[in-house]
């Protein structure tokens, strides 16, 4: 049965000629493809190219729910006032120290405790659960706690910070200009830690134990050995970490809308907080659209730049 | 260069005795091979010896200094790894420099001692290659540059060769022996392989199920088992062994042939007899010898192995240099040769012309 169907198969090909193999072979590498690809393509299309290209367009236009008939296309006006705006400056320059600082300390601290939770020690298990707790709880109620625990009234950590003379007096720093960025980076470190720890304990477990004992009969201590060893393994993990919490943190204005508000006088507004308001505060939407297209621009430089940093890094 | 003693070493994980009552003197560049059965301990040996496993009980030292519970850094012993363990993302230069990137070597010395040692081992077109673009017999060599680099005092080997196909593992197997000729350095060395542990071996160390079995050269344990499972395990083809029971001057073998084995003081306590099928002469069927149907013939061009069928006594392997022109079927007569017989008694030891006095 299956010899004679393979013979009928090889009969037909041969009678149908050349025109028709060539015109099969076109369809079958460049359009069959694209009908099997269709449904991610259309998928896609829709939920992330629109949006982005109304988004962008809009950027060019006079969009402000609150002046209706003077929408319109204005060119790079929307970008003239940018430049000019002392609280897009202000913004920008709260979001590169609100995300250096939670990402530093995420990662550090996230990294020691993979580091301690890939040993072995009493109560493990529970120590564990517990360290991956806030990531369970939702963003608003932990934004709603911290404040609390900053405001000197209800909460201890005014109190502390005065003990530990941080603070000459015990007051919220929420409400101090130069302070108040503290108080959600404190409770995004809190938030965020969970994630390094998570994925930085995977990457440490999949390090074959062969390669710690050659390192120990090498005569490696410790710390050579977590530098030469350690780090080349986790260096592709911390990358595309550090690279997508980054561009999360930049984003993430929950916290301190929550928080703060981005008061007090803009001390804590961040670009995206800076967007939402514009957007659904002030209703101006071609304005708040610029500044998103130019956050968009910032974060795709520093991921090509980490992108480019992980290829020479990683070898293995 | 180091003399390594094991004094009534032992080693249990947990309630689980692993190893007990290892007691071993490895003179200075001597290689000892330590063969056993899966399982039976030979990597938890070499790992105490190299400090990647505490010690439960024991004492071990190197030229006479107790050695217990200092770290492998300190010990100066170099291993190679079944698996290599080669750094992945370093390059091999640097593999094999690691060492002495660690103790911050000049960085000329290094390179010498890597190009000198890259020589040796026939890899100085590959130091700037990553282990992932090399061969497994050059990632074993690899593995063998790192551990020479650092000229150390004893070198373990666990099993680094069990990777490789049959023959790169005879090319690496020449290596190793010529390196330790070179070297003249202590080496313990880890096998399955009995060609491995005869032909390697100054002294082969029998392991099972954590006790030694035997200490000896490899025709000490060849010609003098120590008991039955030194017996069958060393040899290859492995060891008939047959029932029989004792009678003065010899045994009776199931079948009722006396066989006698006057190079035997007492064979009182046999009641089993080893003969390798090296050992068995094939003669005419119509002969006075046993009578047998050849069951299975493998050629194998130097050597015929025969698995006969004995009348009364079951089957028997016999091998047989050169080629004879034997068939399935066949009937053969098969003699035993006498002298090179051994006999057991029933808890397995051999009875041998020293021992019987004691027995
Ligand atoms: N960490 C451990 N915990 C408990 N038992 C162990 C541990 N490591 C090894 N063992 C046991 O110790 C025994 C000896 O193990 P070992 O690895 O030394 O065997 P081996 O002789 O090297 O075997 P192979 O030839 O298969 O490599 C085994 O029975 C093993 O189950
Ligand atoms: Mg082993």
């Amino acid at each position: 049965m299956e010899s004679r169907a393979v013979i009928t198969r090889k009969q037909n090909t041969v009678e149908r000629g050349e025109t028709r193999a060539r015109r099969s072979l076109y369809w079958q590498y460049v359009v069959e493809p694209f009908v099997y690809l269709s449904p991610s393509i259309i998928l896609i299309g829709a939920v992330m190219l629109m949006p982005l290209i109304i988004g962008i367009s809009y950027s060019f236009q006079s969009i402000e729910l609150l002046r209706p008939f003077n929408t319109g296309w204005i060119g790079f006006e929307n970008y003239a006032k940018l430049w000019a705006d002392r609280k897009f400056w202000i913004a920008l320059e709260n979001t590169f120290w609100w995300t250096f600082w939670s990402i530093t300390l995420q990662f550090f601290l996230g990294l020691g405790l993979a580091m301690l939770l890939n040993t072995h020690f009493f109560g493990k298990k529970l120590f564990q659960a517990l360290v991956f707790l806030p990531w369970a709880v939702p963003t608003f109620l932990s934004a709603l706690t911290w404040a609390w625990l900053f405001n000197p009234v209800i909460g201890p950590l005014p109190h502390w910070l005065t003990a530990l003379g941080i603070l000459s007096e015990p007051y919220n720093i929420l409400g101090d200009p130069d302070l108040a960025l503290w108080g959600p980076i404190a409770a995004n470190v809190w938030f965020g830690v969970p994630f390094f720890a998570i994925t930085l304990l995977a990457a440490l477990q999949s390090i074959p134990g062969d390669m710690y004992e050659a390192a120990e009969i090498d005569g490696a201590s410790a710390w050579q050995t977590f530098t030469k060893i350690t780090l080349p393994f986790l260096a592709p993990m911390i990358a595309i970490t550090v690279m997508l919490r980054t561009i999360w943190i930049a984003n993430f204005a929950d916290l301190i809308y929550v928080m703060t508000g981005g008061g007090p006088a803009n001390s804590t507004q961040i670009i995206s907080s800076y967007i939402f308001t514009t957007a659904f505060r002030r209703l101006d939407f071609g304005y708040a659209s610029a500044i998103a297209v130019v956050l968009l621009i910032l974060l795709m430089i520093y991921a090509v730049i980490l992108l480019v940093i992980r290829k020479k890094l990683v070898k293995v | 260069m180091a003399r390594i003693e094991l004094k009534n070493i032992a080693k249990s994980y947990g309630t689980v005795e692993v190893l007990r009552n290892i007691d071993l003197d490895i003179q200075d560049g001597e290689f000892v091979v330590l063969v056993g059965p899966s399982g039976c301990g030979k990597s938890t040996l070499l790992r105490m010896i190299a400090g990647l496993e505490p010690i439960t009980s024991g004492a071990f030292e190197i030229d006479g200094k107790r050695m217990n519970d200092v770290r492998p850094r300190d010990r100066d012993i170099a291993m190679v790894f079944q698996s290599y363990a080669l750094y992945p993302h370093m390059d091999v230069a640097r593999n094999m420099g690691f060492s002495m990137e660690i103790r911050r070597d000049a960085a000329e010395m290094r390179k010498s001692r890597v190009a000198e040692a890259g020589k040796t081992l026939g890899l100085s077109k590959l130091l700037r290659r990553l282990p992932k673009e090399l061969s497994g017999g050059q990632r074993q060599r690899v593995a063998m540059g790192r551990a020479i680099i650092r000229d150390p005092r004893a070198f373990l080997f666990d099993e680094p060769l069990s990777n490789l196909d049959a023959a790169l593992r005879v090319e690496m197997r020449l290596e190793i022996a010529r390196l330790h000729q070179k070297l003249k350095a202590t080496m313990i060395y880890v096998t399955h392989d009995q060609v491995e542990a005869l032909t390697l071996a100054d002294r082969i160390v029998v392991l099972d199920s954590g006790d030694i079995q035997q200490v000896g050269s490899p025709l000490d344990l060849y010609e003098r088992p120590a008991n039955k499972f030194v017996a069958q395990f060393i040899g290859s083809p492995t060891m008939n062994v047959v029932p029989v029971s004792a009678a003065s001057g010899g045994v009776i073998l199931a079948d009722g042939t006396f066989l006698a084995l006057p190079h035997l003081d007492d064979t009182g306590l046999a009641v089993e007899l080893g003969i390798r099928p090296e050992h068995i002469d094939v003669v005419d069927p119509d002969a006075d010898a046993l009578a047998a149907v050849a069951d299975v013939v493998e050629h194998l061009g130097s050597d015929t192995n025969i698995y006969a069928l004995v009348e009364g006594l079951g089957p028997i392997m016999v091998r047989v240099h050169g080629n004879i022109p034997a068939k399935p079927g066949d009937r053969l007569g098969l003699r035993i040769q006498a002298p090179n017989a051994h006999v057991f008694s029933a808890d397995g030891r051999t009875l041998q012309r020293d021992m019987t006095g004691a027995a």
